[in-house]
């Protein structure tokens, strides 16, 4: 009885996620359709730019900082308009040192505070500039020249557009885990310039997000968020009725956790992040002013979680009697090797069908990220890598979240 | 003509939404646009009842294979029978090479055990109607195979084993590989599997006259019953006969013969 609610349920999940699967598919398909009717001036005259100062706020950051300054100091944008505003959040190690040896440069201030956390690092540095926009650039990430005109372009055109998130990719991936996230990085391509087309942006992520100035003095500055300044800072901007587009033209290479112990510290700290700040932000879950954000986005960014523990435990659970029986047979009849194939005995459930819809929907989505992203049109190498384990190290950081969220115990950066 | 056209349209859609995806940055607006929800659910629709489709048209093509078979078996066991009562116009030769060989029936029991762990309701009583008669095979040739014995001085061997799959026979997992790995060691001795809750009035009739009790899992060797996981050793032990049997000359026998 409680074996056959499970398999309900699980093809109520399977056909919820593939439900928005598909969503996003479409509304992906509709964005390109959608007749423009402002022309983007990507070619904007030096002297209309407007104003924009770029702070990298860093701690213990001395080996990245360095390319990450240089890549500002490359953007393609008039030097009397650029700041580039270097907080060093109470360092131990030689991050402000390195940061000075670049003050020189007319556009670069570095100031030293005591440390305090990312957020306080961007409000020491809004408090400080009279730029009319205003981002951030992680020390570990690097920003392509043109990116800042992308960026600016789309501001000029929308008045009510209050953020722009570029396209993300992966600094040079080395480890075998790095090289899964790259294609999950692709997909994010995908997901953030959809969710901006849908008008539900809901994160507005370190490398390279710019905000209007105005709007985010409006908001009263950053906020600790619960170690998610980012997510926070875009929930709040959504609150307020402006818009968070996107421009993956605008590209920002960013580092990755090498490790998984790395990598599940960084993931717990977003979804615990998430499920926080999906508390404090509740009023927004399922309400229709919001538009799609409301009705579809958040809701299913929380549901996901719970999708994700729930087939996790499920294929545990199954794991486990099969290896009990792998056991029993074994203890028997030894270990038995037997190659032939036999087609009566392939698994055609329609469990099984949807799954093979499901991930041939991913792969779809991955190239469409890839070809946002990079212009190419192709499944990245690690593709395979990444379907057959990355959906198995996912709900790791899920659960260990979910139980921080719930005994609301904090999270560290590091 | 039509659906290439559909085709033609999406897929147009979908390179100009790449192209033009990459190079415009979105302008994001927050109308919510019902017919994208619809669309979106159509699809998703589509998706299930096609792999539904899919899948219970596999499951018939399943459930005929295994008739087929069945049929096949019951010709033979028909036509061994026929030829048994003809006996006086045949020799013994003929029978004993006509008769049905342990694999097809081990197949088969492979076969059944594997749709039933497969589950699906709709399929479920499909599968007890196959099993039903593949017990009904059983049998008769496990009655055949007796008499054809007696009349042409063969000594065929025979395992009948009983056994639940309802979850009250912890054992019966280990016995069904053991009986596996004996089949596999001597492949002409005979064992049949019965599940014991099935509703066969021959098969109850049989636990009846055997007096089998529900203590499984249960084997009934040269007309004795033992109760209880009987390992390989036991068996052989129990089974004296096992041994003359002919060996299966597998990679795997000879590997262990050395």
């Amino acid at each position: 009885m409680l074996w056959e609610l499970g398999i309900s349920i699980v093809y109520v999940f399977l056909f919820i996620s593939l439900y928005y699967q598909v969503f996003m598919l479409v509304s992906f398909i509709e964005a390109g359709r959608r007749p423009r009717t402002i022309r983007l001036h990507t070619h904007t005259p030096d002297d209309d730019l407007p104003t924009t100062a770029i702070i990298v706020p860093c701690f213990n950051e001395e080996r990245g900082i360095g390319a990450t300054i240089e890549s500002l100091q490359q953007l393609n944008y008039p030097a009397d308009k650029l700041e580039i505003i270097i907080v060093d959040d109470g360092s131990t190690d030689g991050t402000l040192l390195t940061a000075e040896g670049y003050a020189d440069d007319p556009r670069i201030r570095v100031f030293h505070k005591e440390n305090g956390g990312k957020h306080t690092a961007m409000n020491y540095a809004l408090a400080r500039t009279d730029a009319a926009f205003i981002g951030c650039l992680d020390a570990d990430s690097v920003v392509a020249p043109e990116a800042l005109r992308h960026i600016v372009a789309i501001f000029i055109e929308n008045e009510k557009v209050a953020a722009v998130t570029p396209g993300i990719l992966i600094k040079k991936p080395e480890t075998m885990l790095q090289h899964m996230q790259h294609v999950e990085y692709s997909l994010s391509v995908f997901n953030r310039y959809t969710l901006a087309a849908l008008g539900s942006a809901f994160i507005t992520p370190g490398p390279f997000s710019i905000f209007r100035t105005s709007v985010v003095r409006e908001a009263g500055g950053w906020r600790h968020g619960h170690s998610t300044e980012d997510l926070e800072m875009a929930l709040r901007i959504q609150q307020q009725g402006y818009l968070i587009a996107n421009a993956p033209a605008a590209t920002v290479h960013t580092g990755t956790p090498p490790t998984l112990r790395a990598l599940i510290r960084q993931r717990i700290r977003w979804t615990y992040g998430f499920l926080r700040n999906a508390v404090e932000y509740r009023h927004m879950f399922g309400n229709a002013a919001f538009g799609n954000l409301g009705l579809i986005i958040l809701p299913m960014a929380l549901i996901s979680i719970g999708i994700g523990i729930f087939f996790f435990l499920r294929i545990l659970y199954s794991a486990s009697q099969e290896l009990l029986h792998f056991f029993v047979r074994y203890e028997v009849l030894g270990f038995e090797f037997n190659p032939s194939f036999d087609p009566f005995y392939v698994n055609t459930s329609m469990l099984w069908f949807l799954i093979y819809v499901a991930v041939a929907l991913i792969l779809v989505l991955i190239v469409f990220g890839v070809g946002l992203g990079t212009g190419k049109r192709r499944l990245p190498a690690s593709t395979p890598l990444f379907v057959a384990f990355y959906s198995f190290l996912v709900p790791l950081w899920l659960i260990m979240a979910v139980i921080r969220a719930v005994f609301k115990t904090g999270v560290r950066w590091r | 003509m039509h659906a290439r056209h559909d085709a033609f349209l999406l897929r147009h859609a979908i390179l100009a939404a790449m192209s033009e995806n990459s190079q415009d940055p979105i302008i994001a607006t927050r109308d919510v646009r019902w017919s994208t929800y619809l669309i979106a659910f159509l699809i998703t629709a589509f998706i299930f009842a096609t792999a539904l489709f899919a899948s219970s048209y596999f499951n018939s093509r399943r459930v005929a294979d295994v008739r087929a078979t069945q049929d096949e078996i019951s010709t033979d066991i028909l036509s061994l029978e026929t030829q048994f009562d003809l006996l006086q116009e045949h020799s013994c030769t003929d029978v004993a090479e006509n008769s049905i060989l342990p694999s097809a029936l081990q197949t088969l029991a492979n076969r059944l055990s594997y749709m039933e762990s497969q589950g699906g309701s709709s399929n479920q009583a499909e599968v007890t109607r196959l099993k039903r008669l593949y017990s009904l095979l059983e049998i008769k040739d496990y009655l055949l195979m007796k008499q054809v014995a007696g009349k042409c001085n063969l000594k065929p061997v025979f395992i009948l084993y009983f056994y639940s799959n309802k979850g009250d026979c912890t054992d019966c997992e280990k016995q069904g590989y053991v009986l596996t790995g004996l089949s596999q060691q001597y492949p002409q001795l005979r064992t049949y599997s019965f599940d014991y809750n099935l509703d066969v009035s021959a098969l109850q009739t049989l636990i009846a006259i055997e007096n089998i009790r529900s203590d499984l899992p249960a084997l009934l060797i040269n007309g004795k019953a033992y109760y209880g996981f009987q390992d390989q050793e036991q068996i052989e032990k129990i089974l004296p006969e096992l041994k003359n049997l002919e060996k299966a000359t597998s990679t795997k026998e000879t590997a262990k013969q050395k």
